[in-house]
């Protein structure tokens, strides 16, 4: 979770995204407004200019066409705009409005289209900056009439406008690195939210849920984080609940071991009878505790998802056959109904589940009846038949779980563990379990492997 | 004739060891698997003190102490394997006396059983000479009287039904009228608790013994709790 030294962070990335992208439109925009208006605005006073000299050449023809006129009298009656300047050239003879001015001035294209008889505009550089020349050839008084137009104006004009719009795309961008800044901020706003909450988890306050809200974005990851805690919560008041049992199951036979020491020592050598019953008692419990501890160790290693072999296939009427001569109850029934498909598994643990499954209709069913084994649709179940009192509908599922004790204890306790050591180890196998009850009453346990053992897993 | 004790507890082994042990001490012992079971005992009426579990397949362990506490005074420790705060002060409040948590020496839970079995000494002739039969705790209602002599407390002509443990802290208050007891020496004097006893039997014992002494128990004038002492017993 440390950051990349020398990488920004996503405030930093999108601060920076969004003065780019406003400083690229603000660019763009400002361009193309100042190429426009340039485009406009010189065209506008290109033709300003020509139309002027067309005004003046007119002027100046009335003026010569009336008699003993002289060209400079006549120019000296135009009224050209503050600053433009009006040249006639009579026959090689220069005539100026201006005296810094000159025929040096006048481009040579625009003479010579003069001289050509056509009128023409061109640019030049008056006095440092820019001016229109514009040409009009004169054929009825033989003068050709050449007025320049300096465009200063126009060009302050542009430049003000150019620093305008370049003001206005800076200012942009640099709003735009503000709202990329403060939107950013928003969005991370409920991640830091979200990481006050885990750091208050993390210190224990398993309590602490982030609120509510309508925002459908933030809906998804309010809505995951909380019930991510709650299952965290969930899964620690579970672990705490199962940690209190085991010391709960393990507090019964450590007081019957030391109650009855008690009584073996003040029994000895005075009272048989009561030292052997106080014997059988410490024999029972001390073999109590180990089965408990047994079956601690084996939910711990079910826990940890560590299925004790790879699966191996197996005969499972040989195992379950096995099973029962090695508990003594060879006298058992055993019904295959139909070819059975075969499966893998893990032969010690599925012994044991198998072994589980009896002891429980030992102490609660009044020993097992029969076994049956038989396919189903794409399993292979066993079924542990029992005559009991069978299993109420309402705890057939609860039986399975750890330390779940349906009726009284009895006189032979179980752990509270065997039950739930099958459904797991079955679950390890990819099968399941289920209890039902047995037509004619009692309970019937069925466990039901994946057929082929495709199911099999190591862990998960 | 041999005190008799019964003990509820459904592990066999818990109940089979602890009979045979308790017995050893000379106590006439009688054990059962269920509450359902001991309540249907005849001999019910004659226990001098019970010793009950309180998880039980059934009916549970506070169940029945309700209801031995609806029939009788007679003391009842609980041996539970739930040492929590709620799972204990539930178990007192329902009427228990003491209690011990599993796994536990039976020594200790015959120590407990002598405490509670001690009963008030009869008068001697030390303590007619320096300490009086009888004291008034309240002059105004009733009057609520309390003999040591007779071991009995009486409003008026009433007597006001203690259980024995009740009794034995009314009687070492009064004893100690207008002075602070510590809970932790009503522990020891009364419940013969050592150092480490548990203090919530005293609150809870209080509690009870207020909603029987006082005009209004929720306004304890009789019994005061002296904060971060004790209590106090103020004679009215």
């Amino acid at each position: 979770m440390r950051p990349a030294a020398g990488r920004l962070g996503i405030r930093a990335t999108s601060t920076a995204s969004f003065a780019l992208l406003a400083l690229v439109v603000s660019t763009l925009l400002a361009v193309g407004t100042y190429l426009t208006a340039r485009h406009y605005l010189v065209g506008q006073r290109e033709a300003t200019a020509t139309r002027q000299a067309f005004v003046d050449a007119a002027l100046l023809r009335e003026g010569l066409l009336t008699a003993g006129s002289s060209v400079s009298d006549v120019l000296d009656e135009t009224s050209p705009p503050p600053g433009a300047v009006v040249l006639v050239d009579r026959s090689g003879q220069w005539y100026t409005s201006s005296l810094e001015t000159g025929e040096a001035d006048v481009p040579a294209d625009v003479r010579a289209a003069a001289a050509q008889g056509r009128a023409s505009r061109a640019w030049t550089t008056l006095a440092g900056g820019p001016a229109v020349v514009v040409g009009v050839p004169v054929p009825a008084v033989g003068v050709a009439v050449y007025e320049i137009s300096p465009t200063t104006e126009l060009q302050s004009t542009l430049r003000t406008l150019a620093v305008v719009l370049a003001a206005f795309a800076a200012g942009t961008t640099a709003v735009g690195a503000l709202l990329g800044g403060s939107a950013s901020a928003r969005t991370l706003a409920p991640l830091r939210d979200v990481a006050s909450a885990a750091a208050a988890i993390a210190a224990g306050r398993m309590t602490t849920r982030l609120p509510d809200t309508s925002d459908p974005d933030l809906a998804v990851i309010v809505g995951s984080f909380n019930s991510m805690v709650e299952a965290l919560e969930e899964r620690m008041q579970r672990d705490a609940r199962f940690a209190a049992d085991v010391a709960h199951e393990l507090r019964s036979p450590v007081t019957t071991l030391m109650t009855s020491v008690t009584v073996l020592r003040s029994a000895q050598g005075r009272d048989p009878e009561r030292q052997r019953a106080a014997a059988d008692l410490v024999d029972r419990e001390v073999r109590r505790l180990h089965r408990s501890l047994e079956h601690l160790l084996e939910l711990g290693r079910l826990d940890a998802g560590v299925l004790e072999r790879d699966p191996e296939p197996m005969d499972l009427e040989a195992l379950v056959r096995h099973t029962l001569a090695d508990t003594g109850r060879a006298h058992v029934g055993v019904e295959v109904v139909g070819p059975l498909t075969p499966v893998e598994g893990s032969k010690p643990q599925l012994h044991r589940a198998l072994v589980n499954l009896l002891e429980n209709a030992d102490r609660h069913g009044g020993g097992v009846e029969q076994v049956l084994l038989r396919s189903g649709s794409g399993s292979v179940e066993v079924l542990v038949v029992d005559r009991g009192p069978g299993v109420p509908d309402a705890e057939r599922s609860r039986v399975f779980d750890r330390f779940s004790r349906i009726g009284s204890r009895g006189s032979t306790p179980g752990t509270g563990l065997g039950l739930s050591l099958v459904a797991e180890t079955v679950r390890a196998h990819g099968g399941r379990v289920w209890v039902e009850e047995t037509p004619g009453g009692g309970a019937t346990f069925v466990i039901g492997l994946p057929a082929g053992g495709d199911g099999a897993e190591g862990g998960s | 004739m041999s005190v008799r004790l019964l003990v509820l507890e459904d592990d066999d082994g818990i109940r089979t060891s602890v009979t045979m042990a308790l017995e050893d001490e000379g106590y006439e012992v009688t054990g059962h698997p269920s509450a359902e079971e001991a309540l249907r005992d005849p001999s019910l009426g004659e226990v001098d003190l019970h010793l009950v579990d309180l998880m039980l397949g059934g009916m549970d362990g506070y169940s029945f102490i309700r209801e031995v506490r609806r029939r009788s005074d007679v003391p009842i420790i609980v041996l539970s394997a739930k040492g929590d705060t709620h799972d204990i002060v539930a178990a007192l409040e329902a009427g228990a006396d003491d209690y011990v948590t599993k796994p536990f020496e039976i020594k200790e839970v015959s120590a407990r059983l002598r405490a509670l079995r001690r009963r008030p000494p009869t008068r001697s002739a030390e303590q007619t000479a320096d300490a009086p039969d009888v004291v008034v705790l309240d002059a105004e209602n009733g009057p609520l009287v309390l003999d040591t002599g007779a071991a009995v407390l009486r409003r008026g002509e009433e007597v006001v039904h203690l259980t024995v443990t009740e009794y034995h802290l009314l009687r070492e208050l009064a004893a100690s009228a207008g002075r602070v007891l510590s809970r932790q020496v009503l522990l020891e004097r009364v419940w013969d608790h050592g150092y480490f006893g548990d203090e919530r039997i005293v609150d809870v014992h209080v509690r009870r013994l207020r909603t029987k002494v006082e005009v209004t128990a929720s306004d304890p004038r009789l019994v005061v709790t002296v904060r971060g002492l004790g209590y106090r017993l103020d004679p009215q």
